[in-house]
């Protein structure tokens, strides 16, 4: 392609924007998003303290210029606290949303590609795990071990896998089957071919919206668990656990919880308003495919 | 010798219906024989068994009864059809299903070639190129995705895709028909060449009877999972013995009837 | 004979990211009661198009433009939504591709017809009940007292079909839009279909507009034939008369490209070179232009062909014909 031509496809071209086709709430919840991922990463240029400096002269200080969050039953600054338990939080969320995931759409292209028995198991443990309560599965883990960050993680996974494997099987076994799957076969595709190079990508537009959605039920989850005591061990902050730290005093000082609480009630926000802004744009182009 | 031989294949599929299970024969004893070069129409109307038929030749459907063989070897296990595929090939009805939507058409041609270590890497990309360009597409075609092609366009990369093996026989299930007459037009003279340039045999499904007429030498009429009739195009369109291949052709709308100055 | 049905000038556009794009360009037909018009074309004809513009169902975005259509005196183009309510269904009917589609699938066919006669009609429900057995009846449905309470899914596509023609005969419309409305039905039932159509529009005086890509379904139907490409009428004639002696290059095309059941590899089938310019790529010449094998230089490329007469009541829209006559597009 010449230069001249190049300019002028580029010159007639909407803008980005435009040709990334975000919505309103996509744009919104990404921002929003950004922005708290940034205090965390910044945690340690914008805490106005170290999180864990116990200053027994001021407790319980509410919001104020010199402590804008308060401070909580020992002294120590809470927005501090809030800022580097956001880097918690999220990296706890994110690695079980990422562990969820992956593990799930393994077991969702088994139940589709994989042999009469594979299907099977595969078929029975989403069941199973559908029908468990995690919640009272996490407190029978937990009770049985020691609660640790990485017993977290793992309970994550456990309790959000089934979720994207379903997902992730109906797509592949609507896929599966289509012609092109059939025509990749006739060139001498093998199975586990077929679901990585043709069928994966298909799912991965839904698996997208998975993980905002997903990302969103484990911050929740993570805030959960550590507010029960099974998550996040002090002195490490996390917003649970801060929340922990402050339900005592919930009466009398109201910004121990409410303040924490806002985080993760404005992290889910924004995860669940791109998750629907990348729905919505999945139904778009699927519905454009229709059209031809 | 490469001829393709289905030998008295038998499909019956069982249906639910009501509670009761009825047996439904899709396909009754019916042989079909591909000679080298030569092109065989299949014709009948929808559910008369012809791409199930066609289906089980290539190894998509499985037989309830009778034997596909190929170079008078029977095909019979995973392996065997995996080595058919290598010399039979099949380009499915709808352009729009057939191509993978996320896989670039350079991706999509490349990939026989690379499933069956046919050639290095480097060479994948002109081997490509060559093969667009055979089925009268532009090389640059290789670096899209299937929906910014049109039907017809589509069509000749189906078609190139089964080409990229160099197979000697192409099943072709009802291939022109979503096509425009003169996108049909072109992608039938298209077949002509290739078959001619290739030594191809080629298995041609349709239920229009003009194009049967047209393209092929010898023909079946398959009604109701069954073959009704079959000979050379010639004898069977201008002297059909059975009723039905009777009324099929008297069924199909054709301009050729008409003689100018008649009244309508 | 005053013709029922008169097109003047009728344009169809749609806003495009550079300009507006043309999907049907100044086209003019009429129509008179108890005669059929065949529309073909190959697909981006605009050939659906104008169906939809007689029904008054063209999508939002388009502008419809025109001198007139004239609709036993009344000017369609310039009727208010609820003076089409009372013409859409009543006056004029459609019969789409995929009577899937058309129907309902929750309700049944007896219901389905009833309805549509109610909607229309101050009638009781056992007279729009024994209308609707009248109709199944004239549309070749059979039995129509006992299957008439059938689900859609439970019928064939053949029978569905026929509901959906039995639907449009409900309400005693004097003209019946059919859009390629045999092309997804196998070809005997296409040809019971087509044989149906042709003794409703001659026992019930109907006018028939027929559109189709197939050239041997037109000449199945009959009367006239209107010739379209890239949205642009370029032949029109009786449908015999234009099919045996086709004058537009690419009439001319089209029909050498069609094989026919005389067909034979010895006499090659000879494509259209090229593709069908995208909507709105045409400019002020010939749409044809650009794949014309007879194209007068200079004169194809900047302006548009008028009607030339290639005989009796069959017109042709082609500068080479205008000037050469039948040598010069031979």
């Amino acid at each position: 392609m010449s230069v001249a031509a190049a300019e002028t496809t580029v010159a007639t071209r909407p803008g980005l924007v435009a040709r990334l086709r975000l919505g309103p709430a996509l744009i919104a919840g990404i921002m929003l998003l950004a922005l708290i991922i940034l205090s965390a990463v910044l945690a340690p240029v914008l805490a106005p303290a170290g999180p864990a400096v116990v200053d027994l002269g001021s407790v319980r200080l509410p919001p104020s210029a010199d402590h804008w969050a308060g401070t909580d039953a020992i002294g120590r600054d809470l927005l501090a606290r809030m800022l580097y338990g956001g880097q918690v939080s999220l990296l706890v969320a994110g690695a079980g949303m990422i562990g969820s995931l992956a593990f799930g759409t393994l077991m969702g292209m088994l139940g589709a590609f994989g042999s009469y028995w594979v299907r099977a198991v595969v078929d029975r443990a989403i069941d199973i795990q559908l029908a468990f309560p995690y919640v009272l599965l996490a407190i029978a883990i937990t009770s049985a071990v020691k609660p640790s960050t990485g017993v977290l993680i793992l309970l994550m996974v456990l309790a959000a896998w089934a979720g994207a494997a379903r997902v992730v099987r109906s797509i592949a076994l609507q896929e599966r089957g289509k012609d092109y799957v059939k025509a990749a076969t006739v060139i001498g595709a093998s199975p586990f071919r077929i679901a990585l190079f043709h069928v994966f990508p298909s799912v991965l537009p839904s698996l997208l919206v998975l993980a905002a959605m997903q990302m969103a039920a484990m911050i929740v989850f993570e805030a959960t668990l550590s507010f029960l005591g099974m998550g996040v061990q002090p002195p490490t902050p996390s917003w649970g656990g801060i929340m922990l730290d402050g339900k005592n005093y919930i009466t009398s000082s109201w910004w121990l919880t409410t303040l924490p609480g806002l985080a993760i009630v404005l992290t889910s926000l924004s995860l669940v308003l791109i998750g629907d802004g990348l729905q919505a744009r999945t139904d778009a182009s699927r519905s454009r495919e229709g059209d031809e | 010798m490469s001829t393709l031989v289905a030998d008295r294949i038998v499909k019956t599929f069982t249906v639910n219906r009501g509670g009761a299970t009825r047996e439904l024969r899709a396909v009754n004893d019916v042989s079909l024989t591909v000679a080298p070069g030569e092109i065989v129409g299949l014709v009948g109307e929808s559910g008369c068994g012809k791409t199930t038929l066609s289906r089980i030749m290539i190894g998509i459907e499985t037989a309830t009864a009778g034997e596909v063989s190929y170079d008078g070897r029977p095909v019979k296990s995973r392996s065997d059809w995996r080595a058919l595929r290598r010399s039979v090939q099949y380009v499915f009805q709808d352009p729009f299903t057939a191509l993978c939507p996320t896989m670039r058409i350079g991706d999509a041609l490349a990939e026989p070639l690379a499933i069956h270590r046919i050639c290095p890497p480097a060479e994948r990309k002109a081997r490509v190129a060559r093969m667009l360009e055979m089925v009268g597409l532009h090389p640059d075609v290789a670096r899209r995705l299937p929906n910014q092609l049109s039907g017809g366009q589509r069509q000749r990369v189906n078609l190139a895709r089964a080409l990229m093996l160099e197979p000697k026989v192409l099943i072709c299930d009802e291939i022109v028909s979503g096509l425009d007459v003169s996108v049909q037009a072109q992608v039938l003279g298209l077949l002509l060449e290739l078959q001619e340039r290739l030594g191809l045999s080629l298995v041609f499904i349709s239920h229009d009877l003009r194009v049967v007429r047209y393209l092929c030498s010898r023909v079946l009429v398959m009604y109701m999972g069954e073959v009704v009739e079959q000979g050379a195009v010639e004898a069977v369109f201008d002297n059909p013995q059975h009723a039905y291949t009777r009324a099929l052709l008297a069924a199909i709308p054709d301009h050729s009837r008409l003689t100018a100055g008649a009244a309508n | 004979m005053a013709p029922v049905l008169s097109v003047e000038n009728v344009s169809v556009r749609f806003p495009g990211a550079r300009g507006d794009i043309t999907v049907v360009d100044d086209v003019s037909f009429t129509l008179e009661a108890g005669q059929s018009l065949v529309i073909a074309g190959e697909s981006g004809s605009g050939k659906s198009m104008i169906c939809q513009t007689l029904l008054g169902i063209a999508p939002g975005a388009a502008s419809v433009t025109g001198t007139r259509i004239d609709w036993k005196g009344r000017d369609l183009l310039r009727l208010r939504d609820h003076e089409w309510q009372a013409i859409r269904g009543a006056e004029i009917a459609m019969i789409f591709q995929d009577p899937t589609a058309a129907l309902n699938p929750l309700i049944t066919v007896e219901n389905q017809i009833v309805d549509a006669i109610r909607a229309h009609r101050n009638v009781s429900r056992a007279e729009a009940r024994a209308r609707a057995i009248e109709v199944l009846g004239l549309a070749g449905f059979p039995e129509p007292e006992h299957r008439m309470r059938s689900y859609p899914s439970e019928l064939s596509g053949g029978l569905r079909q026929r509901v959906a023609i039995a639907l449009a005969l409900s309400c005693s419309p004097s003209l019946i839009i059919a859009d390629e409305a045999t092309t997804n039905l196998d070809v005997s039932i296409q040809a019971q279909i087509v044989k149906l159509l042709r003794e409703l529009k001659d026992r019930l005086g109907l006018a028939l507009i027929f559109v189709t890509h197939d050239l041997g379904l037109a000449s199945d139907i009959g009367g006239d034939l209107l010739v379209m490409y890239a949205g642009c009428a370029v032949e029109r004639g009786p449908v015999n008369d234009v099919l045996t002696d086709p004058t537009h290059p690419y009439t001319r095309g089209l029909l050498r490209s069609a094989p026919t059941l005389k067909s034979s590899r010895a006499n090659p089938l000879r494509p259209i070179p090229g593709q069908m310019p995208k909507p709105g790529s045409v400019g002020a010449g010939s749409p044809f232009g650009s794949r014309c094998p007879v194209v007068v230089d200079g004169v194809c490329e900047v302006q548009r062909a008028g009607w030339t007469s290639a005989g009796p009541r069959h017109d042709v829209a082609c500068h080479r014909f205008a000037l050469e006559g039948r040598e010069g597009v031979r």
